[in-house]
């Protein structure tokens, strides 16, 4: 019956034509990682060849570039201490998993550990010949570390005795990545220039590979994903995952990238629910400027970032608060995630304070103001019957005129309401009723003035230059005379030749960038 | 043979005594309606042309309330009377001559005065002239007096000849009845007594215009009239003269007081005439309220204007949406009905004037300027469904189920105001349907003024649930630049239509599903366009995906490509027809297209996919073609030739048939069947395909089910099988859907105040007090109430009763 009732009642106010939405969906995802707000940090020298975070909170991070291994505070993402004792240019900073010695190679070929605090070199580790790119602490164990470098052996150290308890031989080529296995400080990974990725035992003197994969490309990082069981390499311009405890089967090869990939890390969705592999993503970035996020539950790319340098190195707290990016440039692009926990926090102090003593009530009587009002602000409870008056229906001043059929006046009031939008819906709609020559031709010269400067602002714009360039020169031959009788409308009308000779030139210039690209097109079509 | 979609408003309906049903004529019969749900309850069939009136008998007493009788008139040239309640036909009259209105006086007055012989019923008929005397120059229409009793029409007494057959209006309690007659109303007044020979009396009252429509009222000697410029004339005390039963002397009385009647034209027999002018076009309706005090008037404007008789102030109802043709009151005082040109029938509660209900017919065809008229018709089927979706005036798509012959459900393309009368500047130029009917693409076109703002734009919908209620999913400004979208075509399995245009380009939309996760699970279909194609930037003038959709057919003015819709590959491209093609259709499974052409070479062609070339074509113009999903057969409606020879030989066998059906198989190129039917022009065609578990219980036969569905440019329907007999009789029943519960509803006082509570005079009386024998009857026998006591004469025994020892010990 209400329906019904519609049927006469109904009523449209004019609408702006609707605004194409994005096609780019804002997935509850991409606005995690869209969230990390970069700060501004200060650019160092050379290019950042590792970036790790200290396990221990509150997750420091150490940057290595050039000579020096630079230690950052994650809260303030200001520079902490130098450690700069290196002979030549530092590389692969490696935190201890109680986050108070670090070790890192260098291309002298030492790998020295240092004490976080103090910075003092601790140990000096040298038994490579060629330059160390790899340096890692197992994640839990804290008295052994391995390393990699470009003499093609991977070594296991005792770092408090110095000396190397195992080295294996395999790869043929430079060793620049590895990372240590989360289910077993025994295992670790290594990757190398000779395309493969062999997987390493401790507890196996041998001195041979427990497994090997090919990946086709110079590796130039592998990691762990946080079970254990699975391995993600990067290589060209390819991300490959690779089943460990199935026998380094293949699952996925992404190839989304156009460069190389220089750097992996794990990084996690902050939510509570939903298991692991859920949370789990891994960022990867590339020498071509783009951070992607791979979910590797579904294999699916769920976010791409674009940066304006190659990047080189990629890290992400523990805390999942602050996501680092180096690049080739010494540029450190540092986001950091606002929380909303201190906020809570502080809520919680202030009811925290104790009892707030409300004032006792006072009974209300016809004496007090207050008496008159009571009960009028009364919001209906949950399990009341609600009599809803029928709402009422707003209309703009505009579309109130053009109910009355005052079509100048309608239109006069939605050019003096500033919204471009509705004085093209109002157009549109005196088309439709066949009226705006007939208001333009109605129009007092201080209006005219008003539609001619309405018409210099927006003429020229995309969305409105259909309607509004016929409009526009309409309306200068309709009302030629009075354009010549008046000073003001002459600016007006100066300023819209203006417009519309920028407009030329602008669409000039676009139609030589349409001949240069169109017989590439043509090319491009025909392969 | 199923058959529907006729007009509920070609003529006045009436109310049942007890308000609960409306009768309407519809066609060839008399629906009944629920006033109470909208509902179809029954209809009255047997009448073999359109019903023209209909006429309840009224109750003359409340008992009879319930008698449910009626008159109606035809023009087959039969009056029937009915008993609706049940429904039977009681009697029935021929007079052979087809008659345009009737009405019948003395149903009204006949029930003051009861004799024990009821006289003969006399009505009133306005009926046409034969077809035989077809004779131009003599008046067609006659005002004749038929006896229903005897059932004859009495012999000889022709109260009028008009030049057209007129509509008789009659006054609400049976003593006078009127036609207008161009710039005249002329009034007769009914003898008390009435019987064959008696001299009617008759009055003419004139005025300047062509007056259009006439109202008595309830009570006095007033008449109302509207003409053609809208304004409304209201004549007090008509008929003094001619209808006064005294004597010559006292008219001649009144004859002196010439000079004091204002506003009465010359002679006319009135005490004064006002004129009011609200209308700005002529007046179609006009009634006076069931009290006397007000004047309902209407007309083109779709505003229904409440004029109070003393003062002539008004009252408006506006917005009802399309012009208003008929107005009558029910003998309840809180409804009434109104009559809109769009086929709809609304139920008003009345003083506060809501639309209780609507019963919505099929909506008529709008009338579209010339610019952009394209092979569109303004009609789609939904083949799956049994459903027409019919565009209106109001930018509304209607879904219409055609076995149900109802209104589903109704879509508003476009979000402007309608007012009735308004030159079309916004029109729905194209609407397509996809095959599983749950997405609908429409075209809207806003003409440009003097080559300013015109818009073309595309929209999509999709479909909620079963009840077709579709919300818009995308809309595409001016999706081919500015030229016009010539057609779209759905793809028969995935989410893909094209559209092509007549700038020379067609584009492939796809709906891509996006779900998004947020509170709720929100699922969007969004349509992006997927491929752009042109052919010789010829302009694309059809549109057709094959039945498995791996081949998109576009015709490219004269020549039909063929393209692989996923690739987007121009694979090949077929021959040459002589004019544009229309429109292109694939023939069920087969390697068959048809395409048809307009223009003054038409053509009707078969081409063949796998030959590349055509098979057979005909020289026909074709209105509509149709294919059947999985066989190899297709319709085609056709019009006929206007002014070759052998058609006007064949024109009496014809006569008004203007079209075929002809059902060809597609390799033969002699038609299997053909049918010949009338208002083709704009007319539509379609094989319904439906669900055999739908079908089941009106299918006694096992061929599968397939129907043919004609809908000529009127919007009346014909569905039937087309490999039936030839005598279309078939086991498929109109599937009733009757609102046949009726509410017990209250009206007249109980429905203003509640029911009275009925006084139950007996639970009045006081009832006698009893006394509960206690041990001490001393201590309770004087407590209570004074006016409870009863008197003490009682009393007084009881209580020295009660101080006698109770001797418990029997006496043996």
């Amino acid at each position: 019956m209400a329906e019904d009732h519609q049927i006469i009642a109904k009523n449209f106010p004019v609408k702006p034509k609707l605004k194409p939405t994005s096609t780019k969906s804002t997935s509850a995802e991409s606005k995690y990682w869209k969230s990390f707000k970069p700060q501004p940090i200060q650019t160092l020298i050379a290019s950042i060849t590792s970036l790790s975070f200290s396990p221990a909170p509150p997750h420091d991070f150490a940057a290595a570039h050039s000579a020096t291994v630079t230690i950052f505070s994650s809260q303030t993402l200001e520079p902490k201490s130098t450690i700069s004792s290196f002979a030549d240019t530092a590389t692969s900073a490696s935190f201890r998993s109680d986050g108070r010695l670090l070790a890192a190679g260098s291309h002298s070929g030492i790998v020295q550990v240092f004490d976080v605090k103090s910075r003092t070199p601790l140990r000096h580790l040298r038994r490579h010949s060629r330059p160390v790119h790899l340096v890692r602490y197992p994640r839990i164990d804290k008295l052994h570390l391995f390393s990699g470098g470009d003499d093609a052996v991977v070594r296991f150290w005792d770092v408090a005795s110095e000396t190397q308890i195992l080295e294996f031989t395999g790869h043929k080529d430079y060793v620049r990545s590895g990372d240590c296995s989360p289910a077993s400080d025994d295992l670790f990974v290594t990757g190398s220039y000779d395309h493969t990725i062999r997987l390493w035992d401790v507890r196996v003197s041998s001195g041979g590979s427990m497994m090997e994969v090919n990946h086709g490309k110079p590796v130039e990082d592998v990691i762990f994903l946080p079970s254990g069981g699975l391995i993600a390499t990067a290589g060209g311009d390819s991300v490959k995952i690779w089943d460990v405890i199935g026998g380094g089967k293949l699952l996925y090869s992404m190839e989304s990238h156009n460069k190389t990939v220089t750097a992996l890390c794990v990084g996690k969705i902050g939510k509570e629910s939903g298991d692991e592999a859920q949370q789990n993503r891994i960022l990867s970035v590339s020498l071509d400027g783009y951070m992607k996020v791979l979910d590797y539950a579904k294999f699916k790319i769920t976010h791409s970032m674009r940066f304006p340098s190659p990047l080189l190195s990629v890290g992400f707290s523990p805390d999942c608060l602050t996501r680092i990016i180096g690049t080739s440039n010494g540029k450190i692009y540092a986001g950091k995630r606002k929380t909303k926990e201190n906020v809570g926090a502080e809520v919680g102090n202030i009811a925290g304070l104790g009892p707030i003593n409300e004032p006792p009530k006072r009974a209300l009587r016809p004496s007090y103001f207050r008496y008159f009002h009571r009960g009028q602000n009364e919001k209906a409870s949950e399990g009341d019957y609600l009599v809803m008056r029928p709402k009422k229906v707003k209309l703009a001043e505009h579309d109130k005129l053009l109910k009355k059929f005052r079509h100048k006046e309608a239109l006069v009031s939605a050019l003096r309401g500033k919204n471009p939008e509705n004085v093209v819906a109002v157009m549109e709609e005196l088309v439709a009723r066949k009226k705006l020559l007939r208001c333009v031709s109605n129009l007092e010269t201080e209006e005219l003035g008003l539609l001619l400067g309405f018409l210099q602002r927006y003429a020229t714009m995309p969305r409105y230059a259909g309607l509004l360039m016929k409009l526009a020169k309409k309306v200068v031959e309709m009302r030629a005379e009075d354009v010549r009788s008046d000073d003001v409308l002459k600016g007006h009308i100066r300023n819209l030749k203006r417009s519309v000779e920028e407009e030329i030139r602008i669409q000039q210039s676009l139609q030589e960038i349409q001949g240069i690209i169109s017989p590439l097109l043509r090319i491009a079509g025909r392969r | 043979m199923i058959s529907g979609g006729r007009s509920l408003v070609s003529s006045l309906p009436a109310f049942s005594n007890d308000a609960k049903k409306l009768l309407i004529c519809h066609g060839n019969t008399v629906s009944i309606f629920s006033t109470s749900t909208g509902l179809q309850i029954t209809e009255l069939e047997g009448h073999k042309a359109l019903v023209t009136s209909v006429i309840v008998v009224p109750a003359s007493t409340p008992a009879s309330k319930i008698l449910c009788y009626c008159w109606t008139a035809s023009l087959d040239g039969t009056i029937r009377y009915w008993d609706f309640s049940v429904p039977e036909l009681m009697k029935m009259i021929d007079i052979q001559l087809p008659i345009f209105s009737m009405v019948i006086p003395s149903l009204f007055s006949q029930s003051m005065e009861r004799d024990e012989k009821t006289p003969d019923l006399f009505a009133y008929v306005s009926i046409g002239a034969n077809k035989q005397d077809k004779q131009p120059n003599t008046s067609r229409g006659q005002i004749r007096k038929c006896n229903l009793t005897k059932s004859c029409l009495a012999g000889g007494v022709t109260l009028a000849e008009t030049q057209e057959p007129e509509f008789i209006t009659i006054c609400p309690f049976g003593k006078y009845f009127g036609i207008r007659d161009k710039r005249k109303l002329r009034i007769w007044h009914v003898p008390e007594k009435d019987s064959e020979r008696i001299e009617i009396k008759k009055m003419r009252l004139h005025h300047t215009k062509t007056l259009t429509i006439l109202a008595f009222h309830p009570t006095k000697r007033i008449v109302a009239a509207g003409d053609v410029t809208g304004r409304i004339l209201v004549w007090r005390g008509f008929g003094n003269r001619a209808f006064s039963l005294s004597n010559r002397l006292k008219n001649g009385r009144l004859m002196t007081y010439e000079d004091e009647r204002p506003g009465v034209r010359g002679d006319d027999d009135a005490d004064s005439c006002t004129t009011w002018h609200w209308h700005s076009s002529e007046v179609k309706l006009l009634l006076f309220s069931s009290d006397g005090a007000y004047l309902y008037s209407g007309g083109k404007e779709g505003v229904l204007v409440i004029w109070q008789l003393d003062t002539g102030k008004k009252k408006f109802l506006p917005r009802i949406g399309s012009p208003l043709l008929f107005f009558i009151n029910s003998p309840d005082p809180s409804l009434s009905s109104i009559s809109c040109a769009d086929n709809q029938i609304h139920l008003m509660k009345m003083p506060s004037m809501e639309i209780l209900k609507s019963i919505a017919g099929i909506k008529l065809p709008c009338s579209v300027p010339e610019i952009c008229k394209n092979s569109f018709s303004g009609f789609v089927f939904d083949c799956a469904a049994g459903l027409v979706a019919v565009c209106a005036e109001n930018y509304c798509i209607q879904f219409y189920s055609l076995f149900d012959d109802r209104e589903i459900s109704q879509v508003q393309i476009c979000e402007r105001n309608h007012q009735p009368g308004d030159e079309l500047t916004v029109i729905v130029t194209l609407v397509a349907l996809s095959l599983d009917g749950c997405v609908m693409s429409t075209v809207e076109t806003r003409l440009p003024e003097e080559g300013i703002g015109g818009l073309v734009s595309l929209k999509f919908w999709m479909c909620g649930s079963q009840i077709k209620d579709f919300s818009l999913s995308t809309i595409i400004y001016e999706p081919h630049r500015e030229s016009g979208v010539s057609a779209i075509a759905f793809h028969p399995t995935r989410r893909m239509s094209v559209s092509t245009s007549y700038g020379g380009d067609f584009k492939i939309w796809v709906g891509n599903q996006d779900i998004q996760q947020k509170d709720k699970m929100l699922q969007k279909t969004r349509w992006t366009c997927h491929a752009v194609g042109s052919y010789k930037k010829k302009p694309m003038t059809a549109a057709a995906f094959s039945a498995d959709g791996s081949v998109l057919a576009v015709a490219a003015e004269t020549v039909i490509t063929l393209w692989d819709p996923e690739m987007n590959v121009l694979v090949a491209v077929i021959g040459d027809s002589l004019e544009p093609i229309g429109s292109l259709s694939f023939v069920g499974k087969s390697e068959y297209i048809v395409s048809t052409s307009r223009g003054s070479n038409p053509q009707v062609s078969v081409w063949s996919m796998s030959k590349l070339s055509i098979t057979w074509s005909y020289k026909l113009h074709a209105e509509a073609v149709t294919c059947t999903q999985d066989g190899s057969s297709f319709a085609v409606l056709a019009r006929l030739p206007e002014s070759s020879e052998a058609a006007e030989a064949k024109e009496t066998m014809l006569q008004s048939k203007d079209g075929a059906i002809l059902l060809f198989k597609v390799g033969d190129p002699v038609p299997v069947a053909t049918w010949f039917v009338k208002k083709s022009w704009g007319g539509g065609l379609a094989f319904l395909h439906m669900n055999p578990a739908a079908m089941e219980e009106m299918i006694s036969d096992e061929n599968p089910a397939s129907l043919l569905a004609y809908v000529n440019s009127d919007h009346e329907y014909i569905l039937f099988d087309p490999y039936g007999a030839q005598a279309c009789e078939r086991g498929v029943g109109r599937r009733h859907s009757l609102g046949g519960f009726q509410e017990t509803g209250q009206f007249g006082y109980s429905s203003i105040y509640v029911e009275l509570p009925e006084f139950d005079l007996k639970k009045n009386q006081t009832l006698p007090i009893t006394f509960t024998p206690s041990e001490r009857p001393w201590e309770t026998i004087f407590s209570g109430p004074s006016h409870t006591l009863p008197p003490l004469t009682k009393l007084c025994s009881s209580f020295l009763e009660s101080l006698l020892e109770k001797r418990t010990a029997a006496v043996e």
